[in-house]
């Protein structure tokens, strides 16, 4: 059954979720995005002691995913309700804005302190863990959605934490390649190949494990939403952004780098590393784009 | 006390009238419904048959969009409506995406810059209608048990559910009595009694968010 879409159609058939995606609900797409790739990068950024690639993933975070959230809301002036709300108990928003918002002031305080080389190892620390409450924020937020199975699942705030990691490392790769810092790359290498495989084996794993749920009882959207991406409507994004540039691609380079160990240009890495953040990008688009409700009727 | 409705479907005929009630009762924009019907067909060909479905918000007693809700805009009071405060409201659309009955609404900029005849100028209708309820445009809306009626009725001294100046306007309007409101505390409210004579359901309940709406199924 196709998603249905038509205003007769609304919780008759299976109905998707438009708000955190379509119009300016795409920036909220772009805010989670850019939220987890700068929390992710000043994490990995910060184990290889790189001030610069750090202050990147810093200001991605601020710029890019504070201010996505920001232009998303539809009051963006009461903000500051959600500090003072005390929902920080029951609200995966509160939660993950308040980890944000402390991470940033804690990055942003090391930054300047390591600038005139007076931060401690604990300021760092207590940023990267804020940086990683952040990273998982999205995942979290999604998965609490009872009502959309797709994103109900425990695997949802791995697979985000991962793909928060993944794009932290090609961040930090690209400025290092950029910056011709060349030093440290093998090891990041090797550690991004370690996320890659991670992040191909959860997809499969969660794919097929929200697929047979469905029949095992769980709510059936979620068998028309893994239909829409992997065979549907979305399949061409799914199987090019996703699969060929985003997993197949640098998994041919991470072969190779195993195997033959043939040299790879810069500006091929490059564009390798800026596919893989768009096949990023697209996996979290599908995910958005294909949540679905389960009909009203039948009672 | 915990306001409640029944709403029996075998009574129930599909004339929309609840819906358009509710617009007119809360002057609300066009596109813009807190109570809405869902038709549709349930069965296989040849046994197939029409289920119309008045939907409105439950006000669930486990609200999905309270626990979401960052700014405390979304809270439930003590006889149980869920309500907005309009002014707390972020426009963040959480609750929006976490209610599994999609009985929420959110006010865009364009939804409220549009009148009911296209370009033109609102009317006075429209225009004292934003004054007498004023919505505000980025936040979200829902249906709130008509909880001004409720609280000036029983401001009177009045019963919900008995006194019309006291119950919701789509429970008045109801030309088939399809609607019972009452208080789901009281074991001897009429709509206890109902819910336990004909075995209300509430919708879904395996979402599990407690509601207070049910329905009598055919």
């Amino acid at each position: 059954m196709a998603i249905g879409t038509k205003p007769y159609e609304w919780m008759v058939k299976y109905t998707p979720q438009k708000e955190w995606i379509d119009r300016r609900g795409l920036m909220l797409w772009l805010a989670f995005f850019f939220l987890e790739l700068g929390a992710g990068t000043f994490i990995v950024a910060s184990i290889f002691n790189n001030l610069l690639t750090m202050f990147i993933g810093w200001l991605i975070c601020a710029v890019g995913g504070g201010g996505f959230h920001l232009f998303y809301l539809g009051r963006p002036l009461r903000f500051w309700r959600i500090l003072t709300s005390g929902k920080f108990s029951s609200s995966w928003i509160s939660r993950g804005l308040t980890f944000v918002l402390v991470f940033l002031v804690l990055g942003g305080t090391h930054l300047l302190l390591a600038l005139g080389g007076t931060s401690t190892l604990w300021l760092m620390i207590a940023a990267d863990i804020f940086a990683l409450f952040a990273v998982a924020y999205a995942g979290f937020a999604l998965n609490f959605i009872s009502a959309i199975p797709l994103w109900n699942t425990p695997l949802l705030p791995v697979l985000y934490t991962i793909l928060g990691f993944w794009g932290g490392l090609g961040v930090t790769l690209l400025t290092m390649l950029a910056a011709g810092a060349t030093a440290a790359m093998p090891n990041i290498q090797v550690w991004s190949q370690v996320f890659l495989v991670s992040f191909i084996f959860i997809v499969v794993i969660y794919l097929l494990g929200i697929r047979y749920q469905a029949s095992f009882g769980k709510n059936s959207a979620v068998k028309t939403s893994v239909r829409e991406i992997v065979i549907g409507r979305w399949a061409p994004l799914f199987w090019v952004m996703v699969v060929t540039f985003g997993m197949l691609l640098p998994l041919a380079v991470a072969i190779n780098a195993w195997t033959i160990g043939l040299a790879v240009p810069v500006v091929f890495l490059s564009a390798v590393i800026t596919l893989e953040l768009l096949g990023d990008l697209a996996f979290r688009y599908c995910l958005l784009k294909n949540a679905l409700y389960a009909p009203l009727i039948p009672l | 006390m915990r306001w409640g409705m029944v709403i029996d479907l075998t009574k129930c005929i599909g004339c929309y009238g609840c819906v358009v009630t509710c617009k007119a009762e809360h002057h609300l924009p066009p596109g813009v419904f807190w109570g809405r019907g869902v038709a549709g067909e349930v069965g296989t060909y040849p046994n197939v048959r029409k289920q119309f479905l008045p939907v409105l918000c439950n006000h669930c007693q486990e609200a999905a969009c309270e626990k979401v809700c960052p700014s405390g805009a979304t809270e439930i009071r003590e006889d149980g409506i869920v309500r907005v405060d309009y002014d707390k409201c972020i426009g963040c659309r959480y609750c929006l995406i976490a209610c599994p009955y999609q009985r929420r609404t959110f006010l865009s900029r364009e939804t409220m810059s549009k009148g009911y005849y296209g370009n033109q100028e609102p009317t006075e209708l429209e225009r004292k209608g934003r004054e007498l309820y004023p919505l505000q445009e980025g936040t979200v809306v829902k249906c709130n048990f008509c909880m001004e009626r409720i609280d000036q009725g029983i401001e009177k001294g009045l019963t919900p559910g008995v006194d019309r100046e006291a119950t919701p306007a789509c429970v008045n309007e109801c030309v088939a009595r399809a609607r019972v409101f009452g208080d789901l505390d009281d074991p001897e409210s009429e709509i206890s009694r109902l819910i336990r004579a004909r075995k209300a359901r509430p919708l879904h309940p395996e979402f599990g968010t407690d509601p207070s709406v049910f329905y009598i199924q055919y």
